[in-house]
């Protein structure tokens, strides 16, 4: 049963941030390069997300949107939409800090040769931000992770949602949140790790100062 | 002044002049109230060695990125093998492919090795094939004579290797024409001369070129022209013997004499 919850929490955290990743690229070149009314409603987009309760956004995905548009929306679903659109807004503020600090010159380098601004994103610019916006990643991983919790407000079943049926079920809370707890900590750690591994591995080559 | 030579504007898109390799005409650039670049018209001949200089903010940073059109001029044309660059709808992809540029601040790309520097543009601007994209890009850094260092990564080189591979990602692309803005002013003397010794490798090969420089010495042994740029405007332009020996202006005559003073104390 524990297994279960856990593997929702890390599919709803897992899919939130890659979504994320990838709606959050998209947010910031479209606040970089796509003049002033784009950005102005990414603006809006971005401080609706970050400005109010995830659980408010939960509910609105799960109760007022499926009204006004006539469809039905599962929890799981409601989840991935939420936690995926929720991060894209905190993971464009890390891109496009990224982006910016690589752009000018490494962009009129690469215009320079002949290459299109696409091609010059693609092959110049994001390789660059990506390797600086790990340790950001980080923290929004782990941020998220733990958001993830939110979701049994609408009823899905996921790792802390378990942990309260067997608290109530057996009435030792406090070894049941202790070991919830600790599956978080762990799950998070070992990802954080891997991250970190990541980040060094692909760190851009210097001159090694010895002391 | 006066020897600007006011031409015939021939039939626009055509190739007019077949050896006219780059040129501009009455171009402009104006930043809000600041004037950078006013009215100037030039011309590179195919195997050309034009040679710019000037004091600071005399627009000659801003004159060459008209010139390789990355900055778009205010007013005024520029044509590259006689194909207009500044009316609407050119594709300047395909005409940035075609004019190589130094940059001052070198501006490799931090990710990728020397030898991954040149690559990107055969790979994914001239759509070589892998193994042809690396042989070329050999060549290149061959050229310069940085083939050891291929591996090596921006951060890992000096400033004048730097400089080298900047040079060497411009030429692999076989560009009509190379465009050095300062390419030594960012270096110490001592990489100043490893780089400058390239260029004077390039002269001999007959490499057309734009440099703005202030390299004295260089310039009166490659120079075709010297042109002296002052507040945006060609002051006076001519062969470099003009220059050492008497400048028609007072404006060139003072730098000049400021030049060669400085030059003498290293």
């Amino acid at each position: 049963m524990i297994l279960t919850g856990f593997l929702k929490t890390v599919q709803l955290t897992f899919f939130g941030l890659i979504m994320g990743l990838i709606l959050g690229i998209l947010l910031a070149i479209g606040d970089l390069y796509g003049g002033k009314i784009i950005s102005t409603i990414i603006k809006f987009y971005v401080e609706f997300f970050r400005g109010s309760p995830i659980i408010i956004q939960l509910f609105i995905f799960y109760f007022s949107v499926p009204i006004m548009l006539n469809i039905r929306l599962g929890s799981t679903i409601v989840g991935f939409i939420v936690f995926a659109l929720n991060s894209a807004a905190y993971q464009k503020g890390y891109i496009k800090g990224a982006m910016e600090s690589v752009y000018k010159d490494q962009m009129t380098a690469a215009l320079s040769l002949g290459l299109s601004k696409v091609q010059a994103i693609m092959y110049v610019v994001l390789p660059q931000a990506m390797r600086i916006m790990i340790p950001g990643w980080s923290n929004e991983f782990s941020s998220l992770g733990k958001s993830t919790a939110a979701i049994l407000i609408i009823g899905e079943r996921d790792l802390t949602a378990i942990g309260r049926t067997i608290a109530f079920r057996t009435f030792r809370f406090l070894e049941t949140y202790a070991f919830i707890a600790l599956i978080y900590f762990i799950f998070i750690s070992i990802v954080l790790k891997i991250l970190d591994i990541i980040y060094e591995k692909i760190k851009i080559p210097t001159i090694e100062i010895s002391a | 002044m006066g020897e600007q030579k006011k031409e015939a504007v021939g039939t626009p898109g055509g190739r007019r002049i077949a050896d006219i390799i780059l040129e501009c005409r009455n171009l402009w650039k104006i930043y809000g109230k600041i004037v950078a670049v006013k009215d100037v018209s030039l011309e590179v001949k195919e195997g050309d060695i034009k040679l710019i200089f000037g004091p600071s903010g005399s627009g000659k940073s801003t004159l060459a990125r008209c010139l390789a059109m990355l900055t778009t001029p205010t007013k005024g044309d520029v044509f590259l093998m006689g194909e207009c660059l500044t009316k609407p709808g050119v594709d300047l992809n395909k005409a940035r492919a075609k004019i190589g540029f130094v940059f001052q601040h070198i501006w490799l790309f931090h990710h990728l090795s020397a030898l991954g520097n040149i690559e990107l543009g055969l790979r994914r601007v001239l759509k070589l094939p892998k193994n042809e994209a690396r042989e070329q890009a050999i060549q290149a850094l061959k050229e310069v004579k940085m083939e050891e260092w291929a591996n090596h990564f921006p951060a890992q080189l000096s400033g004048g290797q730097q400089q080298r591979v900047g040079i060497a990602r411009a030429l692999a692309m076989s560009p009509e024409i190379i465009i050095l803005d300062e390419p030594t002013s960012a270096l110490d003397p001592e990489l100043t001369g490893e780089v400058i010794d390239t260029l004077r490798d390039l002269a001999k090969k007959g490499t057309t070129m734009l440099v703005i420089s202030h390299e004295m010495p260089f310039a009166r042994e490659v120079a075709d022209e010297m042109i002296f740029l002052d507040e945006g405007m060609i002051v006076e332009r001519g062969q470099p013997e003009l220059f050492f020996t008497k400048p028609s202006s007072e404006r060139a005559r003072r730098f000049m004499a400021r030049l060669i003073k400085l030059t003498r104390r290293e």
